[in-house]
């Protein structure tokens, strides 16, 4: 292979996922005089939120080479422990950090057996997704907790400095897993850990150590996902949340990390999770059936594993 | 005539010439043994045969025809088959249903395969041994063999090959292989047969070929043979001009203590400055005495205190290159700088922040130090050749200032320019005072490098040389070939 075509592949590699969004983003743009406005955009942003929260999390334990199938289970508990304790009297920041430590206990759960007692992480998340959903469901009666404080109002829906609050949560959350997946020895390790866990060990890396706060982490974004969305509906369904999970793993994948693990970056989840939300927001406007939506982002999601697959084997 | 014919075979790998126009004829109803040193072009030669590597000159003649086959399956069909156990048998089917694979038809009464299966094993002598119904999982790595060879016999091969048959199998498995490996010659299979042990070769063969830096020195019936004579066929002449003449170390560093499965206790002591090298075929223990050392196998102790875990060898100054770089030792998606800095983190971190300067200040040290080529650590650890990935893990643990360095197989794989400058760097780190211990098959490096060499056989180490070392004598140790005379 020419240099010059090496160098186009390896541009393409790094960039695809941006020069994806940026060719989606335009050609909506000529096709929708609406899409092009802030507030459409900010709304867009808005959308992908809860979505990216748990994708962000997902990402930290997909970088590790495992994989997480809880979150939507998780999200719904701690939405409604932050709700049944605020109702309960609770002051509601003390009510959401409550949420916040059972989410990254939750998450502790599946790290425990998926890195103490070597279980598959598909299986271990697969049980966690039934137990916390049949948590949540106990916690609730099965019945939608309302009647919040006002500050899952603010939360929600609450607008600072003219961007939306969960957008600012988003990308304050995205800063701080980026910061902690490049810039810290604990980043490093996942890394390694999910790239070569037989390296990784062999360099007396704390494996272990190293799943149990992946896992750990997913538990705590996805809570934070679940106040976020609590607050946008301003109240705790029992039933929030089901087959989020889907939706951030594809956010993940489609972000250019590799579910093998040890290859990938955050930014690359936060793109994949604003393609997918671009594009609800396309065929949204462009009145596309909702039926056809659903297949839409299925093909977009297999396109998207495939370019990386034609560029992967060309590279070796 | 010959049964089979393999003439002028040549083979290269990318700058190294492995085979340089091998001639080997196998007859029918013998039991054909082929020695040599590691790298000396056996296997290489022997996947030629088989199917699995095509030559880059020369031809197989088999029955007076020439064979062009381009793949192992071809080569099975044609009646020349390569024995792996665990690369052609499906573990989770029966012992009957793994002898018939792919010659069955769509409906088989039970029955009617368990009788089929009966009416091969029964004139090998394999009925009573071999339970049909068995799944293959549930069966020790030696029947596993036999069902894979009383496979490839009922599929009518001519040619069996061998590659070190017993190096996974305990004494009385050999036994069951080599009686039935002697009823495939009495059917006129022509067996051709690798193996670093000379007292099996002794024991089984009809004819030796000795191959030496992928040319033939010598083909001959195995009674006019020694195995001092094979030895010294084996290693040639040359004599390296690093070799050691006197031991060094004299200073302890500290002594291991161990204790394994499958090994005899073992008690090691390491000079300052020592390079101390385990010697022995594969499965004599040398690597999982090596690992057990690091913490990943049975139990060791370093200087009275224990070693259970990688982690903890490392804090108590130890540090393992293991065998194989790509699985073990790099993290290939990292780069470079990140794949040195791995082991420790912690150093190069304040409160859990890692401190860029610092790593790359490290990175660029050892980069410098070690001569790593291309001289760019940010690339991927993946496209770096494989003597500088070498390097890389040599590098990273050299970054954790180790006292003792523990190395498996160190060159494997490695061009000879990049080979001599480890050595090199190797006697640099002992001069100063670095321990060394050094697990290898190459009897060459180790003559070269090492002050003193425990020869492993079974489990133990049954013999110690000590500088000024002679390859032939760390070779005739290896193989058993002082026992057998």
């Amino acid at each position: 292979m020419s240099p010059a075509r090496a160098r186009w592949r390896d541009l393409l590699s790094r960039y695809g996922i941006l020069l994806a969004f940026l060719a989606l983003a335009t050609g909506l743009s000529l096709l929708s005089p609406s899409f092009l406005t802030s507030s459409n955009l900010l709304n867009v942003l808005r959308q992908i939120s809860v979505n990216a929260l748990l994708a962000f999390g997902m990402t930290a334990v997909i970088l590790a080479a495992g994989i997480d199938l809880s979150v939507g289970s998780v999200l719904a508990v701690s939405g409604a422990v932050a709700a049944g304790l605020s109702v309960a009297g609770w002051p509601a920041p003390a009510a959401m950090a409550a949420a916040l430590a059972a989410g990254t206990l939750m998450g502790l759960f599946n790290g425990l057996f998926v890195a103490a007692f070597r279980i598959a992480p598909f299986i271990v998340t697969l049980g966690g997704l039934t137990i916390f959903r049949g948590v949540a469901l106990v916690y609730t009666d099965g019945r939608p907790i309302t009647g919040l404080p006002d500050a899952f109002d603010a939360l929600g829906n609450g607008v600072a400095l003219g961007v939306p609050v969960p957008v600012w949560v988003m990308l304050a959350f995205l800063g701080l897993t980026h910061f902690l997946l490049r810039f810290t020895s604990l980043g490093r390790a996942v890394y390694a850990v999910g790239g070569n866990e037989e390296a990784a060990r062999l360099s007396g890396l704390p494996i272990v150590r190293t799943k149990l706060v992946v896992y750990g982490f997913s538990g705590f974004a996805a809570a934070l996902g679940g106040l976020v969305l609590t607050g946008r509906l301003n109240s705790a369904q029992p039933t929030a949340g089901s087959g989020f999970e889907l939706d951030a793993i594809a956010a993940v994948v489609v972000g250019g990390t590799s579910l093998f693990g040890g290859r990938g970056s955050v930014l690359g989840t936060f793109l994949g999770a604003a393609i997918i939300g671009v594009l609800n927001n396309g065929m949204n406007l462009l009145d596309v059936s909702a039926f056809y939506q659903q297949i839409v982002k299925g093909g977009v999601i297999l396109g998207a594993l495939l370019v990386d697959r034609l560029v992967a084997t060309r590279k070796e | 005539m010959a049964l089979l014919e393999l003439r002028a075979i040549r083979k290269r790998f990318g700058g190294v010439e492995a085979l340089k126009g091998v001639d080997l004829a196998l007859e029918a109803g013998e039991v054909h043994a082929l020695v040599g040193e590691n790298g000396a072009g056996k296997s290489t030669l022997m996947k030629v045969l088989s199917g699995a590597l095509q030559p880059d000159g020369g031809e197989v003649w088999l029955e007076g025809r020439p064979l062009r086959v381009r793949g192992v399956g071809e080569a099975r069909r044609a009646g020349v088959v390569m024995v792996y156990q665990e690369l052609t048998l499906v573990p989770d089917l029966s012992v009957a249903e793994n002898l018939l694979l792919g010659r069955l038809p769509p409906l088989v009464r039970h029955g009617e395969l368990a009788a089929r299966a009966r009416a091969l094993l029964e004139p090998m002598g394999l009925a009573g041994s071999l339970p049909a119904d068995a799944p293959i999982r549930s069966l020790g790595a030696g029947a596993q063999q036999l069902v894979a060879v009383a496979r490839a016999f009922g599929e009518r091969a001519r040619v069996m090959v061998f590659d070190e048959p017993t190096a996974t199998l305990s004494a009385g498995e050999a036994a069951q292989l080599f009686q039935l490996i002697r009823r495939l010659r009495r059917e006129g299979v022509a067996v051709a047969y690798i193996s670093h042990r000379l007292e099996e070769v002794f024991e089984l063969a009809d004819r030796v070929t000795v191959l030496r830096d992928g040319e033939r020195v010598a083909t001959a019936p195995v009674a006019e043979l020694t195995p001092e004579r094979v030895v010294t066929l084996m290693v040639g002449r040359e004599v390296r001009a690093t070799q050691r003449t006197a031991r060094r170390g004299a200073e302890p560093l500290g002594r291991f203590e161990v204790e394994a499965p499958g090994l005899a206790p073992l008690s090691l002591e390491v000079g300052r400055g020592e390079i101390v090298g385990l010697a022995g075929v594969v499965g004599s223990g040398r690597s999982e005495a090596l690992e057990a050392l690091f913490g990943l196998r049975g139990r060791a102790t370093w200087r009275g205190r224990p070693v259970t875990s990688p982690r903890q060898a490392l804090r108590q100054g130890l540090f393992l290159v293991p065998a194989d770089r790509k699985t073990q030792g790099l993290v290939l998606e990292l780069s470079g700088r990140e794949n040195v800095a791995l082991a420790v983190l912690p150093r190069l971190s304040r409160l859990g922040v890692m401190v860029p300067g610092r790593e790359r200040g490290l990175a660029r040290r050892w980069f410098d130090r070690l001569r790593v080529r291309p001289d760019d650590p940010e690339r991927p650890a993946r496209t770096f050749s494989g003597g500088n990935q070498q390097k890389l893990v040599l590098a990273k643990g050299l970054a954790a200032t180790p006292e003792v360095l523990l190395l498996e197989e160190p060159t494997r794989g490695v061009d000879v320019a990049t080979r001599s400058e480890l050595y090199a760097l190797l006697d640099e780190l002992a001069a100063g005072g670095l321990g060394l211990l050094v697990s290898s098959s190459d009897t060459e490096e180790l003559a070269g490098l090492c002050d003193r060499v425990l020869v492993f056989r079974g489990g133990r180490v049954v013999t110690e040389l000590a500088a000024p070392l002679r390859r032939e004598e760390v070779v005739a140790h290896v193989t058993g070939a002082r026992e057998v005379a």
